[in-house]
């Protein structure tokens, strides 16, 4: 989807220019600003409401929103604000959980494939292909229905474990044209390891280009867990905004007019993973000096 | 060539082999015991009557046989066309039950797939080409792809659906018709299919409208544009160099996204009871029906398989280094 | 590409159109007497059904329709029994009576001999008559192992067709309670159609093209729906003086709620027979849709929603801990909050509203049970479960911890939020209780085990006797699975004796079936071995726009059950279709 600049001068220039391009990146500040109050929203949130259990019935049952229930009450009265806040956490930790598993197995199957070639990488290539051409909700739904258990935890390892091989691919993709440049050539005729090339020189190389990945998986794991919540396979404990999409729609919110009910979690969800989309696009064009004309 | 298909055939085969052996291991290790639920909805309490069901259940869904011997049973049955008998719907075979369903969900997915792709594409590359349009088109982009399939379909079948009351809610024709050759028929089915298919093309679309717009700004930044603009070649030509080529990777996108968008297809019809495969899906897990579980899985497999083999002929077709026998390499 | 996309459409719409042609099933061939097709309505396409002769129902079939074979009691087509098959009677919950129905009138003619009169004149629909023989055979079935009703041949001695007209069953001990209950539930089968069919065929045989002596027959089926059409020489007619309204009868296979809803809202369902959450607004607005009654419950009552707790597990074992625990109970939380009012909290003894002259208050007085966490946390204490580790939560006699959880299958969506609010108001009065939702089947397997601590359970519908509703709790031996009764392993020899006398009380003795419910009573309140929550409704939410005249506690409308469940046809399910009127008349 992206590239890196080919361009690998000093890294420190890269990122003093970098940082002043981002500043000034529309798409980046917005993208970033709107994640970050979500942010904010999910981890100070259940902290200044003081609620523990945000399933409670504390009101009656189908208030509209008023300046006591920000959001108003569900059918049986829960607030569906602290339920917001709450969720809006869950699904942060999720995103974060599952992007972060799918980055490191990423990371590990391309650098290693990309760095190491031959008989490794098409075997890893191999492999990978197999994952990526499997329908990954397929595999979800089915793992998840056999499982009993289900937490938040749980969920995100499997979406982690699911949705790496597109970034792996990705990433040996650019480690292939790397591994072949002069100061990868001389750390390893230096003595390095393989562990220690990829570490040190490669890696840092092309940060950019990982942190890009991470947030790509970050946004689709919250959406693959949205989709898993709605259809039932969600967490059985707690609240996350897709499962708060999945008792809107079961208990019929739109059809009783309950909008504040069905609304909030699904702008959330799309606020968040739109904006990091965007932010995507930002960091692009701060990292990549050829799309900065524009 | 021949190297590049035989890798991906091999790719294909081998996916097949872990996909089916996934699928004959997972319900094995599964809580619960899907005869027992029979049993219990059969609501029966006599003892004997209990034992003699529960045997004949068993050696009925091969229960009884050693493991290695079910696998082998599993893979000869599945060559056979045969996934099993239905739990949930006991006695209809799998195949028949799927077979039903699958009409209505390539029915949705193709169009939805693939006018989402061309249309997207057109948008991207108009986008990349307007400041205006990229300012209006971008931004509706990325809040339709960072959608929710369910939630915009709730909401389309709220909004247009019971309050508007152009579209029905649910179904895939009306219950006051019978299928039939007539036109009333097809437009009944027809009316049935635009809500589905709408959530499905307008969140997909977002994602195809970005991804061309960002594809084709990469391309009129590259080396070559800039040296046809030096050359004084007209900017249409270069357009059309940078659509081409942007409509590559576009391709590979379409067959790395083929998987979100089954997941979407399957999201979308449980919202609007649209009777394909994904409705089926939620009702063998609520009703722990391994056997139709086992068979939609292998069913969207194969089918997803096929599109991926669809996409690389026609990568070949439109790649001219691909056809070069340049495969090697690239992924 | 863009011509393509272009011609596409078309021609996927008609591989849809061809999918669905195909899959429509085997369309019977007109039947024998019953001549040609009804007319349709509307020449333009034959195969539209006409909305204003149409009846669309929905909440029985939770999946395509599988089978047509009454024998499958639990997952045959909506309407195999009821509208194709019959019984010899019908049970009136209102009156508390048995209505002819096949059968023209039965009579115990002594202690253990009962003689069924078929009315005469009464047709299969291949034109074939009804005769004793086809009552004989289809008992009969009842002695293949696997048949759900296996069990009467455990009293039942024998059963002869006397004369064309005139079954004798005779007993070897007369079960009169069981044996009312089983003439209004078995069904009739055609002999000449079903003699031959083996026992596998039997039970799970799809029995295409059934052939019954009811009202209507089958037209075609698809995934999500089964049609009926009405059969014009139906006997009732002239023997019964009523009718059927609909001509067309089409079950939707049940769609989510909120797809239900839409539907109902858009017209296009007249009746809804789920749980629709926070319908109690709808009825109360102005969407033409009607329940029961228009004020809470809103629904009759259909069966008892009950905490069962495991009696074999310590500290379920113990009858005082039981108590403290239905005590702390906060069932208007359920009601209210969960149910929104669609349900009425239950007695103590957790009796139908139906049975309520069965009701002894002298010992719900006594012995009875309401909510109250600090008469829980008293009890608590009197019975040596205290609080030792200052957690709020009290421990085991012995000190240990108790963790108790309560099961409830996912996506059983009102008892989820029921099993919250338990756990909540048990966790107030010091009982540790967390809710866990297990898959069905998982949870069917541990229930039948006797792997669980508290489960909630309303597996006992309303009955022409509180038999079946004892026999459900006490019934005894306990089997190494419990698959239908007695989940929490209950073993009380007296209860059990006195559930088998009530049984062989005749069931016009109503002061003698009071004695003995009056002590089982007593035993529940006393040990509490299941503790009734609250009145599961009979889910029931029409629309008025199509057909009207719906059973409702207004003034002159019908009061049979509005229901299209599998066994209420024959308890007022028919008799409300045969009260509809067309809304435009």
């Amino acid at each position: 989807m992206t590239t890196i600049p080919d361009s690998l001068a000093d890294n420190r220039v890269v990122r003093r220019e970098a940082l002043h391009f981002a500043v000034r990146n529309g798409k980046l500040v917005i993208g970033f600003a709107i994640v970050l109050v979500l942010l904010l929203i999910g981890a100070l949130g259940p902290v200044l409401l003081g609620v523990d259990a945000p399933n409670e019935y504390v009101a009656g049952p189908m208030l509209p929103p008023s300046a006591e229930h920000w959001f108003g009450t569900t059918t049986f009265g829960q607030d569906v604000f602290t339920q917001f806040v709450h969720g809006t956490r869950t699904t942060f930790v999720v995103g974060a959980l599952g992007g972060g598993i799918a980055a490191v197995i990423a990371m590990v199957v391309g650098f290693t494939a990309g760095y190491r070639g031959g008989l490794v990488d098409e075997v890893l290539n191999m492999f990978t292909n197999i994952v990526l051409v499997i329908p990954t909700l397929a595999v979800l739904l089915i793992v998840n229905a056999y499982l009993g258990i289900r937490s938040v935890a749980v969920q995100a390892l499997f979406i982690g474990l699911t949705s790496w091989p597109w970034a792996a691919r990705a990433i040996r993709a650019q480690t292939f044209s790397l591994r072949t440049r002069d100061f990868v050539d001389l750390a390893r005729l230096s003595g390095m390891n393989t562990r220690r090339v990829i570490v040190r020189e490669i890696a840092p190389n092309m940060s950019s280009y990982l942190f890009m990945t991470f947030i790509l998986l970050f946004g689709g794991s919250i959406l693959i867990a949205s989709s898993l919540d709605f259809i039932g396979l969600g967490p059985t404990e707690g609240v996350s905004l897709g499962l708060m999409l999945q008792n809107a729609t079961q208990w019929s919110a739109l059809q009783l007019g309950l909008w504040w009910w069905f609304i909030p979690p699904g702008a959330a969800i799309t606020a968040i993973v739109g904006a990091l989309y965007v932010a995507n696009v930002g960091l692009d064009e701060v990292f990549n000096p050829k799309l900065r004309q524009r | 060539m021949r190297q590049y298909f035989g890798r991906k055939l091999l790719v294909y085969a081998l996916t097949f082999v872990v996909a089916v052996t996934v699928n004959w291991m997972i319900p094995r290790f599964m809580p619960g015991d899907p005869v027992s639920g029979m049993l219990a909805r059969a609501g029966v309490s006599q003892p004997a009557a209990v034992e003699a069901m529960r045997l004949y259940y068993t050696s009925l869904f091969g229960f009884d046989q050693p493991l290695w011997k079910q696998y082998v049973n599993f893979w000869s049955a599945l060559l056979r066309g045969d996934f099993g008998i239905s739990i949930w719907l006991f006695p209809t075979p799998v195949s028949t039950v799927i077979l039903r369903a699958v009409p209505y969900t390539l029915g949705l997915m193709i169009p939805a797939v693939l006018l989402s792709w061309v249309i997207g594409n057109r948008l991207g590359a108009y986008a990349a080409r307007r400041k205006l349009l990229d300012n209006t088109i971008l931004p509706a982009g990325y809040i339709l792809t960072a959608m929710p399939y369910m939630w915009l379909a709730v909401i389309l079948a709220w909004g247009l659906g019971v309050v508007a009351g152009w579209f029905p809610v649910a179904g895939g024709y009306s219950f006051s018709l019978q299928p039939s050759w007539s036109a009333d028929f097809v437009l009944d089915l027809l009316h049935h299919w635009v809500l589905p298919f709408l959530s499905l093309f307008l969140v997909a679309l977002g994602g195809w409208a970005i991804g061309m717009r960002n594809m084709i700004i990469y391309e009129l930044e590259s080396d070559y544009s800039t040296y046809l603009a030096a050359l004084g070649a007209p900017s249409r030509l270069i357009r059309r160099y940078a659509f081409r080529n942007a409509v590559l990777p576009q391709i590979t996108g379409l067959a790395l996204q083929l998987g979100v968008l089954v997941a979407g297809a399957l999201v979308t019809e449980i919202v609007f009871s649209y009777p394909g495969l994904g409705s089926l899906i939620l009702k063998a897990i609520q009703n722990q029906d391994f056997f139709l579980l086992q068979g939609t899985f292998m069913f969207i497999v194969i089918g997803v398989l096929v599109a991926n083999f669809v996409i690389d002929l026609v990568y070949v077709v439109v790649d001219p280094r691909t056809r070069a026998g340049m495969a090697g390499g690239r992924p | 590409m863009r011509k393509r996309a272009r011609i596409l459409i078309p021609l996927l719409a008609a591989a849809m159109a061809a999918a669905a042609c195909s899959s429509g099933g085997p369309t019977p061939a007109p039947q024998g007497s019953q001549g040609a097709n009804p007319p349709a309505a509307n020449p333009g396409n034959p195969g539209s059904l006409p909305r204003n002769e149409t009846l669309y129902t929905t909440g029985t079939q939770w999946g395509p329709p599988a089978n047509f074979n009454p024998i499958r009691e639990w997952d045959y087509a909506t309407g195999t029994k009821g509208l194709v098959y019959e019984t010899l009677f019908h049970y009136d919950p209102n009156t508390a009576k048995l209505t002819p129905w096949l059968a023209e009138s039965g009579a115990w003619t002594s202690d253990t001999v009962y003689d069924a009169k078929l009315r005469a004149g009464v047709k299969w629909a291949d034109g074939k008559p009804l005769t004793a023989k086809d009552v004989a055979f289809s008992y009969s079935l009842g002695k293949m192992e696997t048949v759900p009703f296996h069990n009467i041949w455990d009293w039942l001695k024998s059963v002869e067709a006397v004369d064309d007209q005139t079954v004798r069953f005779t007993f070897s001990k007369a079960n009169y309670q069981e044996w009312d209950f089983n003439l209004y539930s078995r069904v009739i089968v055609p002999e000449h159609v079903w003699t031959g069919r083996s026992e596998e065929d039997v039970l799970n045989g799809v029995n295409e093209n059934p052939v019954g002596t009811g009202a209507y027959r089958y037209q075609s089926h698809d995934q999500d729906r089964v049609v009926w059409v009405k059969r014009d020489d139906w006997w009732g007619k002239a023997a019964l003086g009523v009718e059927p309204k609909p001509r067309y009868i089409v079950d939707v296979a049940t769609p989510s709620n909120e797809v239900a809803m839409g539907m109902l809202l858009q017209k296009g369902l007249d009746l809804s027979n789920n749980f629709l959450p926070g319908v109690a607004n709808l009825i109360k607005g102005n969407f033409g849709i009607t329940s029961f009654y228009n004020e809470p419950p809103y629904m009759l009552s259909a069966n008892t929603a009950w905490l069962v707790p495991n009696t074999r597990k310590k500290p379920m074992d113990d009858p005082a801990f039981r108590k403290a625990l239905a005590t702390s109970v906060d069932t208007k939380k359920i009601v209210e909050g969960v149910y929104g009012n669609l349900v009425k909290a239950s007695s103590p003894t957790g009796l139908l509203p139906q049975w309520d002259q069965f009701v002894d208050q002298g010992v719900v007085g006594g012995s009875g049970f309401s909510f109250d966490t600090a008469k829980a946390k008293k009890a608590l204490a009197d019975a040596g479960y205290r609080d030792r580790d200052g957690d709020g939560l009290v421990e085991n006699k012995d000190g240990s911890k108790i963790d108790l959880t309560l099961m409830v299958p996912t996506g059983w969506t009102d008892w989820m939020e029921a099993a919250r609010a338990i756990s909540t108001s048990a966790k107030a009065a010091g009982i540790n209780v967390t809710p866990d939702f297990p898959d069905f089947n998982a949870l069917v397997e541990k229930r039948g085990k006797g792997d669980f601590d508290l489960l909630i359970n309303n597996e006992r519908q309303l009955s022409n006797t509180p038999w079946t509703y004892y026999d459900y709790i006490f019934q005894l031996p306990i089997q190494k699975t419990q698959n239908t009764v007695n989940f929490g392993r209950y073993e009380n020899k007296k209860a059990w004796s006195l559930v088998q006398q009530l049984d062989q009380v005749k069931t016009d003795d109503i002061e003698g079936m009071k004695k003995v419910i009056s002590q089982l009573q007593q035993i529940h309140l006393d040990e509490m071995p299941i503790i009734p929550l609250w009145y599961n409704g009979l889910w029931a939410q029409s629309s008025v726009s199509v057909w009207k005249n719906w059973p409702s506690s207004a003034q002159g409308a019908p009061k049979s059950a509005p229901a299209m469940w599998r066994n209420w046809m024959e308890l007022g399910g028919f008799e409300t279709l045969t009260q509809l009127q067309p809304a435009a008349s």
